[in-house]
């Protein structure tokens, strides 16, 4: 929904960009970081709605950094999806272990990435409300 | 037995002889008394006569079986396979017919022994041939094969076998294959009980093994030897797919890192035009920053492809290379000039040693000058602002050979990533947040210099402190003198 922080995670600094434009004209608040690490420090920092990672990113990687999110009780259900060029990196079982709302392949429609943001925080709202 | 006969002949002859001197006397004696009859000496005379000529009968007779004998004796110790005219009597009595049909069947019969006797002997020949043949081809491959009874005892084992199981084939002849291998490669040798036991042909399974303290992966396979519808034994024969499976597993990461590398560029791409399609960048400002995004991602998609394509063409020896006598010096500055714009826009400085006039090698320029830009655009993004990279050339006439080194005070490498630096796709991942990169530009150098030239690549580095890449190539009068 509109003003939910949104968390992008990328070592791709145009994709970061592009994203960030597409929320911010959508209204949504965008917070960035380039590598898992600094990714899952901005996420405990910040306390994002929702964070958007990319797999492959130097340091840590977007699985490792998910992982650490689910064993802090503060991130812990904190909705992800999966941004990557590495598709069948990630098999669906792991996907659900890991509590990954969405997984989509890059090259990516940022039409389509905002549309499942909004997907995964209206159900999510549903679900606080019921 | 010559000797024999001829002593009877002897006595056949000295007998009828004297019975022929008796007979004559007889005669004489019958023709004293002829002007009166005399009935006994007619009666001895006729008796002299039967008694010579059952003589001459029995000797002939005697002669004969002698020869059948002989010639059967001889044919039974196959000293000769030749049925003989001799054994055939010469008579038309019923004897003389029954001792031929008796000689002309054991002849048959010691012919057809014969015969088999010779199938027998080639038969074993063509078998002690083909199992000579066998041995030869199981103890030539490289792959090891075991062979094993009924009762698991070892029947044949080449030396690959027995350098994977650990045992020396002769000793191990005919033993316990338990007690062969001891307690190690049980599962092994579980799988040929089963494979045994199961008689089903061709039972397969992958299976790991220590080959010199290294593991190695040996694909397996194991088939029923049959006598009628029994096993009589296995022959399990074991082909190392270590290495298969190396390469397997790096074509699976090349397409990986490539699929990876060109999806990132072409996600930007499509992103943006995605985003001016739908009229997301309101002023012309955004519009010109995201055209010149989608430019610079194209630029960078192409070079990635080409850098893709050339390391696979060099590799495949399908790459045209044009050599030509080339200046270090010259083709290093025009390089310098392209570099120095990305190197101000960081405050490095970029410089050189007062250039060798005499370092000309034979070389293709392009590829070359693919080298140094490659060299000199790693030294500048990965060095911070402020600092400087150097270009030096060194010329070692004696040797007949040109080093060329680019040093930068930049961040340093891990002495441990050293080795990997030159490998397809290889990224130092503590330098990642440093700068972009694909992983394939060194990769590419090393392919042109040492594939492509004869020479080599090289690099040292400190953490903190900064590297130096390097490679050294043959000069030209030296690479044209040796051919």
């Amino acid at each position: 929904m509109a003003g939910n922080k949104v968390l992008i995670a990328d070592d791709e600094i145009h994709i970061i960009h592009v994203v960030a434009i597409k929320l911010r004209n959508n209204g949504y608040d965008v917070i960035s970081a380039s590598n898992g690490a600094e990714a899952y420090d901005v996420a405990c920092a910040e306390h994002p709605d929702i964070v958007v990672t990319d797999y492959q990113m130097p340091l840590m990687t977007g699985v490792e950094m998910i992982e650490k999110l689910r064993a802090n009780e503060a991130t812990r259900d904190v909705p992800v999806i999966l941004l990557t060029a590495r598709s069948f990196a990630i098999s669906q079982e792991q996907q659900e272990s890991l509590g990954v709302s969405a997984c989509l392949s890059k090259p990516f429609s940022p039409k389509e990435l905002l549309k499942s943001i909004q997907d995964i925080l209206y159900q999510r709202e549903l679900a606080v409300t019921s | 037995m010559k000797t024999a006969r001829s002593l009877a002949w002897v006595a056949v002859t000295v007998t009828v002889a004297s019975l022929c001197v008796a007979a004559v006397a007889e005669l004489q004696d019958v023709g004293i008394a002829a002007g009166g009859r005399n009935p006994v000496a007619g009666l001895r005379l006729a008796l002299y006569a039967v008694a010579a000529v059952g003589v001459v009968f029995l000797g002939s007779v005697y002669f004969r079986l002698a020869g059948v004998v002989t010639s059967t004796a001889r044919q039974l110790t196959l000293e000769g396979s030749e049925a003989s005219a001799e054994t055939k009597l010469q008579g038309t009595d019923e004897l003389s017919a029954a001792v031929n049909a008796y000689a002309a069947g054991r002849e048959a019969l010691v012919r057809q022994l014969c015969g088999e006797l010779e199938d027998l002997r080639i038969r074993a020949r063509l078998s002690e041939r083909q199992k000579r043949h066998t041995e030869a081809i199981v103890y030539s491959l490289r792959d090891a094969v075991v062979v094993v009874d009924e009762q698991d005892r070892l029947l044949m084992a080449n030396e690959p076998a027995a350098r994977l199981l650990g045992f020396n084939a002769e000793d191990a002849h005919g033993c316990a294959m338990a007690e062969v291998c001891g307690d190690k490669h049980g599962e092994f040798l579980e799988f040929l009980r089963q494979s045994a036991q199961s008689g089903v042909e061709g039972t397969r399974r992958e299976m790991e093994f220590a080959l010199e303290d290294q593991p190695h992966v040996f694909d397996t396979i194991v088939s029923c030897i049959y006598e009628g519808p029994k096993v009589s034994g296995v022959v399990a024969v074991l082909h190392d797919v270590t290495r298969e499976k190396e390469v397997s597993q790096m074509k699976n990461d090349f397409v990986s890192h490539v699929s990876h590398e060109l999806k990132t560029p072409l996600a930007s791409i499509t992103a943006y035009s995605e985003m001016l399609a739908d009229g997301e960048a309101d002023d012309e400002a955004t519009r010109k920053q995201f055209y010149d995004i989608i430019q610079t991602q194209a630029q960078r998609l192409n070079r990635l492809i080409e850098d893709i394509l050339n390391i696979s063409r060099i590799e495949s020896g399908l790459i045209k290379v044009t050599k030509e006598p080339v200046s270090l010096a010259i083709l290093i500055e025009q390089q310098m000039s392209m570099i120095r714009k990305y190197a101000e826009e960081k405050n490095i400085t970029v410089s050189r040693r007062t250039p060798i006039i005499f370092d000309q090698v034979y070389a293709d320029k392009d590829m070359l000058s693919q080298v140094i830009v490659n060299l000199l655009s790693n030294a500048v993004k990965y060095t911070p602002p402020g600092g400087s990279v150097r270009v030096a050339t060194d010329v070692d006439e004696a040797a007949g050979r040109v080093k060329v080194t680019v040093t930068d005070t930049g961040v340093g490498i891990p002495e441990e990533e050293l080795e990997h630096l030159f490998s397809k796709f290889y990224r130092v991942a503590a330098n990642n947040k440093h700068a972009k990169g694909t992983g394939l530009g060194l990769n590419l150098v090393k392919q042109i210099v040492e594939k492509v030239h004869n020479g080599r690549v090289f690099v040292t580095s400190k953490v903190g402190a900064g590297s130096t890449f390097g490679f050294e190539l043959p000069l030209a009068a030296a690479e044209m003198a040796a051919v």
